[in-house]
């Protein structure tokens, strides 16, 4: 407990942590700020009306849910990588190492400190994503009463359970990749990379793609809702119609972060360590 | 668990590692007594950074056995660790937490450490007043004595430290060498790897000198300076060409080598150093009167001796250590 502790203290002061998260509340609400703008000066009511969903409670709860992720989904395998990434650069790890401590640990630890500011970030980002969109009501003039909607509220604690295991997948690929490269930067890189690759290639293999871990964490949140297209974000087949249905999708999900996390656990135990 | 009973701290036998093609340790034999400052000499690539981290668990060797405080050390044997206390390379930090934050950190890991060790350490290593700054922000020397201070956070019997001297001022390499030598008097065991033999000369009571992965000599300092059979004499520079004649006559032809440069006026003469008197008389006997006649050799001949190395312009700066890990023991200057 006194690693996992360490490593939370850790992830506080870090920057990377701070930039990930106002990153991730930035482009919220800029994304909303952007679409009830657009949709005020649209004259197409379709438009109109689009531009309110993000305004108009209850349905701006999972709307809002689904944009942290889709933006995310991208962030959380960044800041994995970075985490990952600069323990072999620093050479924090081989400090460890040299004072006797379990490797495996070490890493599985680390990557839970992860998990859970990951976890916090998303909750952080709804938190400000719903003060924006209630912000935005209000200067719409467009009443709060579906604030308090009981089913609505009763539902969120499922969505955050989905969106938080999505979302510590998509952190332990970019974990694993940063580990395997032994670099944040490289991990960084390939993340992002796998990320837009997989998006691209689930317009020609939907049927493929939808098994990859992007696609797979978009389908456990949305699973072909109206939504797809706001989860979905650049990751693979859940914007085109071919993704798994919701309850596939977790146990595809919770498949990739556990081949993430042994990946990462036994090549750090099997590694060399040197510089 | 207790050092092996005939007091060896640290011992391989038959090291091998290998890089691809390149042979890093080729049969590396060590025998590190407790309770000794060990200096571990060898050129660049040598393999003594390859042993440190053999010695740390880092790397596993190819061939050959590792005992660490009495027992065999290999996979699966880390808790052993907890009672070393190692420097490997440069020495490692998050560079956004301070000093004493990165402390914290490292004693996170590992052997359990009390958070008043944190600064005891701190204080030793005189960065109790920079303790609260970034990492990101000390100089070289900082983070050297930062790293030496988490070497030691354990409080370790055995002390393995790379290159500890890199970037510290007179100072500094004062302070370490006093902490290391506090450190040995009070039966823990130091061992150094250095490539800058003056320092290691004044720190180290045994050293080992290694060269392509091969020890070629090991044994208390002393010994092995005497040992060589050196006599240096030192004449009037205008002397030089009259003296050297004058020695060989007694040491046999060959047997002097003249310096050049800083060194100007010394003569190095292999012969039994209890035959200096002979060759003072020689001297006399040339009209040549010699301000100064030291027996022994330096470390830095023997060692270039060994390694067949030659001397490199700009290879010269002193490393090595010394200590007192004890909170009480002397403290580094600023």
């Amino acid at each position: 407990m006194r690693l996992l502790r360490s490593n939370l203290g850790k992830l506080r002061r870090r920057p990377a942590s701070w930039v990930t998260l106002l990153l991730l509340v930035g482009l919220l609400a800029l994304i909303i700020l952007l679409v009830t703008v657009a949709s005020r000066s649209a004259s197409d009511p379709e438009a109109k009306l689009a531009g309110t969903l993000f305004l108009t409670f209850p349905g701006a709860y999972e709307l809002i849910l689904s944009m942290v992720m889709g933006i995310g989904g991208l962030l959380a395998v960044t800041y994995g990588a970075a985490i990952a990434g600069s323990e072999w650069g620093w050479g924090t790890l081989k400090a460890a190492v040299a004072r006797g401590e379990s490797r495996i640990a070490f890493t599985l630890l680390n990557y839970a400190s992860v998990a859970i500011y990951t976890w916090i970030g998303i909750v952080l980002a709804f938190l400000a994503g719903l003060l924006i969109s209630m912000l935005g009501a209000t200067i719409s003039g467009i009443g709060l009463n579906g604030l308090g909607d009981r089913d609505a509220l009763l539902r969120l604690p499922e969505l955050f359970g989905r969106a938080g295991l999505a979302m510590a997948m998509n952190a332990a690929l970019g974990f694993a990749i940063a580990t395997v490269a032994r670099s944040q930067l490289a991990g960084i890189g390939v993340g992002i990379g796998v990320f837009f690759a997989e998006g691209i290639a689930g317009v020609f293999a939907p049927d493929l793609i939808k098994w990859f871990p992007f696609a797979a964490s978009s389908a456990v949140f949305t699973g072909g809702s109206s939504l797809g297209g706001g989860g979905g974000g650049a990751g693979g087949g859940g914007g085109f119609g071919a993704s798994l249905d919701p309850q596939t999708a977790i146990v595809v999900v919770a498949a990739w972060l556990v081949a993430s996390l042994a990946v990462a656990a036994i090549w750090t135990e099997r590694a060399e360590i040197s510089g | 668990m207790s050092e092996s009973a005939d007091g060896v701290a640290l011992a391989t036998q038959g090291l091998a590692k290998r890089y691809g093609p390149r042979v890093a340790l080729d049969g590396l034999d060590l025998r590190v007594p407790t309770g000794v400052v060990y200096g571990f000499l060898g050129p660049n690539g040598a393999g003594k950074t390859t042993t440190m981290r053999i010695l740390t668990g880092l790397i596993r060797p190819d061939a050959g056995r590792v005992e660490v405080l009495g027992r065999p050390f290999g996979r699966g044997d880390r808790r052993r660790l907890f009672e070393v206390g190692a420097l490997i390379e440069s020495p490692s930090f998050y560079p956004f937490l301070s000093g004493r934050e990165n402390l914290r950190a490292l004693a996170a890991t590992g052997a359990p450490t009390s958070r008043s060790r944190v600064d005891e350490l701190l204080s030793l290593v005189n960065l109790q007043d920079r303790a609260g700054d970034k990492v990101s922000g000390y100089s070289l020397g900082m983070k050297q004595r930062l790293g030496i201070a988490g070497a030691l956070l354990s409080d370790p019997r055995l002390l393995l430290l790379d290159e500890p001297a890199n970037g510290l001022d007179p100072a500094g390499i004062a302070g370490m060498r006093d902490t290391l030598r506090a450190l040995a008097a009070a039966g823990k065991t130091v061992f150094v790897s250095s490539h800058i033999l003056w320092e290691v000369q004044q720190l180290a009571d045994v050293v080992g000198i290694v060269a392509q992965g091969r020890l070629v000599r090991e044994g208390p300092i002393e010994d092995l300076l005497r040992a060589e059979g050196t006599v240096r004499v030192r004449v009037a520079p205008d002397q030089v060409p009259t003296a050297g004649p004058a020695l060989e006559a007694v040491a046999g032809a060959g047997a002097v080598t003249v310096e050049h440069g800083p060194e100007a006026g010394w003569l190095d003469v292999r012969i039994d150093p209890e035959r200096a008197a002979e060759l003072n008389r020689s001297l006399a006997g040339a009209g040549v009167y010699a301000s100064r006649i030291e027996v022994g050799t330096t470390l830095e001949a023997l060692f270039l001796e060994l390694t067949g190395t030659s001397p490199d312009l700009g290879g010269a700066a002193g490393s090595a250590a010394s200590g007192g890990a004890a909170p009480d023991g002397p403290r580094w200057q600023a």
